[in-house]
Order: C-alpha cells, then sequence, then structure tokens
C-alpha cells in the first residue's frame, strides 16, 4: 500500500517528477558517455603502446635497460625463441637487434634506435606491415632496404627510395657506417616513437655490427593477453639469467592508465551523484513542504514515521529507478553508436598523437560499469531522501493541519 | 453501567509562540460517556479546537491530564500517540483531510491497512460504510471528483471503518452549505445510533448544535454550560 501510494504521489506534479527523472537520466547518461570516452581514450594508448612498443612481454640481457649498450647479448637466443615459439600460451615471437645511432640526409642528422628486425616475424608480433603508408614492407630484393617514420622523413627532408645513412659503432667499438635505401614510411600513431625508431633487416644490421646471430631483444604475443602478467611471474624464475618483463614493467605508464581508469571513474560517479543529490534534495524537499497538511493529516490518522518516512523515500527512489534505465539506454545506445563510428578527433590530433593516442575514440565501457552505476543512483536516490523525509516526520501534525 | 471514554481533568493550555502568552484553556474538566453524541460550542477563538486537539492526543495540556478508556496518555511519546491515535480514535477535520491520490475506497480502508486488518474484513467494512454515507456508486472517485459535501461523507466513513472508542470531529460542516450540512448530520447521528460510537464535535453552527444530545459551550477557554436534550 505504502508503494502504491507513493507511485501515485509522483505523479500529482508530473512536471517536476520528470525533472528529477530527467537529471537523472542526464546525469547517467553524461556518465556513461564521458567514463567511455576517457576510457576509449585511455584504452587506445594501452591498446597501441603494447601493439607497437611493448608487445605483451619482453626479453632482454639484464643489463641492457642500463645503457643499451650493444654488448648485452640473449645468449643463444635462437635456441631461446624457438623454445619460446613452442610454448602453447605463446603466439607469436619477434628476435631483434637493437643499436643507437645517427640517422643522416643530406639536411641533417639525427639520434635513432636501430632495429635490426625479421620482417616476416615482426609483422606476426607487431603487425608493422599495417602501419605503413607508402612504398612496402621490406618486399624488396636490394640490399640494406629500411623503414622510417613519415615524421622523421619529413624532418630529415627524405622522400621514398631516398638513400639514408646509418651511423654507429660496431661490437669491437669501431664507427661504422651504412648507406640504406627508404623502402617504407611508416606512422604508428605515436610521433615521438615515429621519430626514434627506424627497421632494418636483421641481417644486414647484425653484419655492419660485426655480430652474427646475436639479438637484444626478443618480443612476444600471447594467444590471452589475460595470461600476460601471471606467465611474467612464471618465466621470471624459469629464467634467471634473463630479464623477463610484461608492458606494464616496460612502460610502467601503461599500468597507472589502467589504475587511472579506475580513479576517474570514481571521479565522475562521486561528481554526478554529487550533483542529483543536490537537485533531488531541493525536488522532494519542494514535494514535502507543499504537501505538509495532507502529511500533518497522516501522522494525526496514524500512519507513524518509520511509514511516512519509507513513504518519501520510496518515492524519491522510484523517481530514480525511473530514470535510470532510459539513462543507461540512452548511454549505451550512445556509446555503441560512437564505438562503430568513432569520435574524430583530428582537429585536437597533433597533440594527442604525440602520446601514442588515436585520432578516432571509439567509446567503450564494461558492462559491470552498469552494474556500479545502478548502485550509486540507488545509493544517491536514498542519500537524497533522508532529509527531506526527515523533514517530513519532524512535523506536529497540529500544527501541520493549522497550515492552510 | 455508565463507561467513562474520555475524561479531563484540569486542563490548562497556554501557548506560548508569540511573545503574549495565549491561555487557551483555563481548567476544563469534562467526562464524555460511551455512546454520546456531543457538540462543543462556543464563539471562534474559545479553544474548541485546543481542546478536541488535546483529546485526540495531536497536543499535550500545559497542565491537568486526559484519560481515554481510563489510560493517561499524557505519559505516551510523540510516536506511541500516533499508535494510540491510530487504534482508538476517528477523525474528521475541518476540510481537505482526504488522500488526494487515492479513492473514495482506498482512503476508507487506508487506517484498516495501516491496522494489518484482512483484505476481505477490509472490503466489506469499506463497502458497508461507503452505502452508509450514500456513497456507494462513488468509490472509485478520487476526492477532487467529489463535492465538498461527499468529501466529508467519505471523511465521516474513514474515521468509522477502524471501530474507533471515539470520534473527534473539529467544525465538520463549516465549509459545508445547508444541504449537505443536514445531509452529514443525518449520516453521523445515524452511525452513533447504529454503531454506537461516540461522536465528539466542534462547531459554531446554530442548525449543528441543534442536533447534539449534549452540548457543551465553551467561553474563554472555560466550559461555561453543559446541557442534555432528549433528541
Ligand atoms: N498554535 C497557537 N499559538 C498561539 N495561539 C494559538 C494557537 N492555537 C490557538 N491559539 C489561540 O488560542 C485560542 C483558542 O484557539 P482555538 O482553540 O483555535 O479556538 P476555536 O477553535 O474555538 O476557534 C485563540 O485565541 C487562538 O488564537
Ligand atoms: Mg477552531
Amino acid at each position: 500500500m505504502l508503494a502504491k501510494i507513493s507511485w501515485k504521489n509522483i505523479w500529482r506534479n508530473p512536471v517536476r517528477s520528470f525533472v528529477v527523472i530527467g537529471a537523472v537520466i542526464m546525469g547517467i547518461w553524461a556518465l556513461l558517455f564521458l567514463m567511455s570516452f576517457s576510457n576509449g581514450l585511455i584504452s587506445s594508448y594501452i591498446k597501441n603502446s603494447i601493439q607497437n612498443e611493448t608487445s605483451h612481454l619482453q626479453i632482454h640481457h639484464p643489463e641492457f635497460h642500463k645503457d643499451k649498450e650493444i654488448k648485452y647479448i640473449i645468449p643463444e637466443a635462437i635456441d631461446l625463441e624457438n623454445e619460446l615459439r613452442n610454448d602453447p600460451m605463446v603466439k607469436s615471437v619477434a628476435r631483434r637487434t637493437l643499436c643507437n645511432g645517427m640517422a643522416s640526409s643530406a639536411k641533417g642528422g639525427r639520434g635513432v634506435m636501430i632495429k635490426g628486425i625479421d620482417p616476416e616475424k615482426e609483422i606476426e608480433v607487431t603487425g608493422l606491415d599495417g602501419k605503413v603508408t607508402q612504398g612496402k614492407f621490406f618486399d624488396t630484393k636490394k640490399k640494406n632496404p629500411i623503414l622510417i617514420g613519415e615524421k622523421l622523413a619529413e624532418k630529415l627532408k627524405l622522400k621514398l627510395r631516398s638513400k639514408i645513412v646509418l651511423t654507429f659503432q660496431d661490437a669491437q667499438g669501431e664507427i661504422v657506417a651504412g648507406a640504406f635505401r627508404i623502402v617504407g614510411l611508416y606512422k604508428t600513431g605515436n610521433t615521438r616513437m615515429d621519430e626514434l625508431n627506424v627497421y632494418v633487416k636483421d641481417s644486414d644490421l647484425s653484419r655492419l655490427l660485426n655480430m652474427e646471430n646475436s639479438s637484444h631483444e626478443i618480443a612476444l604475443v600471447l594467444k590471452d593477453f589475460e595470461q600476460t602478467k601471471p606467465l611474467a611471474a612464471e618465466w621470471k624464475k624459469k629464467y634467471p639469467e634473463l630479464l623477463v618483463e610484461h608492458y606494464g614493467e616496460i612502460s610502467p605508464d601503461l599500468d597507472l592508465f589502467q589504475e587511472q581508469i579506475k580513479i576517474n571513474m570514481s571521479i565522475f560517479i562521486f561528481i554526478v551523484m554529487l550533483a542529483l543529490i543536490f537537485g533531488i534534495i531541493n525536488t522532494m524537499l519542494m514535494a514535502v513542504l507543499e504537501r505538509m497538511r495532507e502529511l500533518g493529516m497522516l501522522m494525526a490518522i496514524g500512519m507513524n514515521k518509520i511509514k511516512v518516512f519509507g513513504m518519501i523515500v520510496m518515492e524519491t527512489i522510484m523517481l530514480a529507478l525511473i530514470g535510470a534505465p532510459i539513462g543507461m539506454l540512452f548511454g549505451f545506445l550512445t556509446i555503441r553508436y560512437f564505438n562503430n563510428r568513432g569520435i574524430d578527433l583530428t582537429s585536437f590530433s597533433e597533440g594527442l598523437e604525440q602520446f601514442g593516442m588515436d585520432n578516432f575514440v571509439r567509446p567503450e565501457i564494461g558492462s559491470d560499469f552498469y552494474i556500479q552505476i545502478a548502485i550509486a543512483i540507488f545509493i544517491t536516490a536514498v542519500l537524497a531522501s533522508i532529509y527531506p523525509a526527515l523533514r517530513a516526520i519532524r512535523l506536529k501534525p497540529v500544527e501541520a493541519l493549522r497550515k492552510i | 453501567m455508565k463507561e467513562i471514554v474520555i475524561k479531563a481533568s484540569g486542563v490548562h493550555k497556554t501557548y506560548n509562540e508569540t511573545k503574549v502568552p495565549v491561555h487557551a484553556l483555563r481548567g476544563v474538566d469534562l467526562e464524555i460517556e460511551k455512546g454520546e453524541f456531543t457538540a462543543i460550542v462556543g464563539p471562534s477563538g474559545s479553544g474548541k479546537s485546543t481542546l478536541l486537539n488535546i483529546i485526540g492526543g495531536l497536543d499535550r495540556p500545559s497542565e491537568g491530564k486526559i484519560e481515554v478508556g481510563g489510560k493517561d496518555i499524557s505519559t505516551l511519546s510523540d510516536n506511541q500517540l500516533i499508535d494510540f491515535r491510530r487504534e482508538n480514535i476517528g477523525f474528521v477535520f475541518q476540510a481537505y483531510n482526504l488522500i488526494p491520490v487515492l479513492t473514495a475506497k482506498e482512503n476508507v480502508s487506508f487506517v484498516m491497512e495501516l491496522q494489518n486488518r484482512s483484505k476481505t474484513e477490509v472490503d466489506n467494512r469499506v463497502k458497508e460504510l461507503l452505502d452508509a454515507v450514500g456513497l456507494g456508486d462513488r468509490g472509485d472517485n478520487r476526492p477532487a471528483e467529489l463535492s465538498g459535501g461527499q468529501q466529508q461523507r467519505v471523511a465521516v466513513a474513514r474515521a468509522l471503518a477502524p471501530k474507533p472508542t471515539f470520534i473527534l470531529a473539529d467544525e465538520p460542516t463549516a465549509n459545508l452549505d445547508s444541504t449537505s450540512t443536514a445531509n452529514l448530520l443525518d449520516i453521523m447521528a445515524r452511525l452513533n445510533k447504529e454503531e454506537n460510537i461516540t461522536f465528539v464535535f466542534s462547531t459554531h453552527d446554530r442548525r449543528v448544535v441543534d442536533r447534539a444530545r449534549r452540548v457543551i459551550t465553551l467561553v474563554d477557554g472555560k466550559i461555561q454550560t453543559d446541557e442534555h436534550f432528549k433528541r
């Protein structure tokens, strides 16, 4: 019966009820959209970073990170590569030779990270071929092919098929230089990285370095991304003489970002809840004050305070419960729409690309977040109803009845 | 044996809300027996509403005590008073005292439902009472769809529904035209006889006073006359 009266009461002033319902709808909608947007932005960054840079796992010589000297090679890297490739959890493996050097053109020079790769295997791990915007991905018989970032090409005023000279120290500490032919330009979406990394064939680099069949880095992609951290822990024990790291260790900002997503959610929820609470308190208070006489009469004829309190709380919860599913549906449809279509951020993309984010953000959000919102809205409604409900039961029936 | 339903002894009420204290009741002693049909009359400001509120447990006396069915109600807390009113007293107010979102039927059954009475009991009683007040066919109407007189008849039915010890009505006819007033009084008098329920109502309307079997006149917060009539 209480529920019936509450339900009828909220339709006494439909305009006012719709204001509350509308606020709940807008709040949830905005919440879902903002969350999915920031989530999409951050997860595009994480995905890109993992795809282009860190892969799921990497293995190095324990000293390698210190100054990236070429003497810190992975012992018996070829055997290890084959062993890892046969692990049932591993999807693909790429072995690389790395070396710091200088890339120069007629227009100038730049410090670069030269990555000697096996093109076939690199495709499986990073999909680098898909990032090629001009030319080909090492599909050439010519000697010393090189793939450089569009950004570097721009800086050094180089074009496809231009010649570029790489200078670096070989294994014996001698300065060596090699002339390479640009066969392709690539673009990953992270301009800082595109300026830094150049890709050559492992065989070409090893020959110039005077160190055949030795590698500095093994990058892996697993069949199940979720297994990355447990497997990293396992391999750390299995290969104590090597440095095994997962993406979060290679690039700690990725872990930070994942944490940030969670913090963002809480902050957004908190802000929206706070705004809704004040809006709802205000409206429900109006509804209570307007009904003073009637509430006084109800208590006079024997409706006890718990029931009066419950009635006001229930009215508030009902308003929220009408708004919540609608807001979620709007949010869900909006997210789905923009997820398919992507939100074009080209106008801001200079800034974003520098950080390795996509021009197209695809908002996305986990289904558990909807449950979180539902709980948050329920709590909001209960909190917001307490003050108006207290005001209602604090009425003295005689005084309330005297008011016309 | 006469059964005393309400007993007021030495009741004083002083309102201190304004700078000048208002002595609304100055020593009222009163006994009301079961089955009475009593009018409290007096000019405006004489303390009628104050007395009814105190008897009904809606307000507390500044001095003196009220016993209902032999029980001192001044010792009850606010919450206990609500329960006490629900179980013992039916109220009819001057105006606007139905629940606007509920139908006439639902208004009449409201208190019984608060008491968790069984559905069949409630349904039978509601039908019986709506018929008794001549609104058997208006049960599904909301208060706004009824005239003032009809609303007041629903209010009487609601007050009677849980078979309270007595019914208090503060100027129940003040907002009604003379036909509706006569009609309501007929109904109240009949139900008073049929159900042997005690009615105490205040009024300053001569036509209403003429229907009462006992008339208590209040002047300046004191009982001036207390007369019984055979009607
Ligand atoms: N809440 C109150 N505060 C102050 N004075 C009041 C209050 N209620 C009633 N009074 C005063 O008490 C006196 C009696 O009022 P009331 O019982 O309403 O009389 P009646 O119902 O006979 O018109 C009046 O003088 C009135 O102004
Ligand atoms: Mg009065």
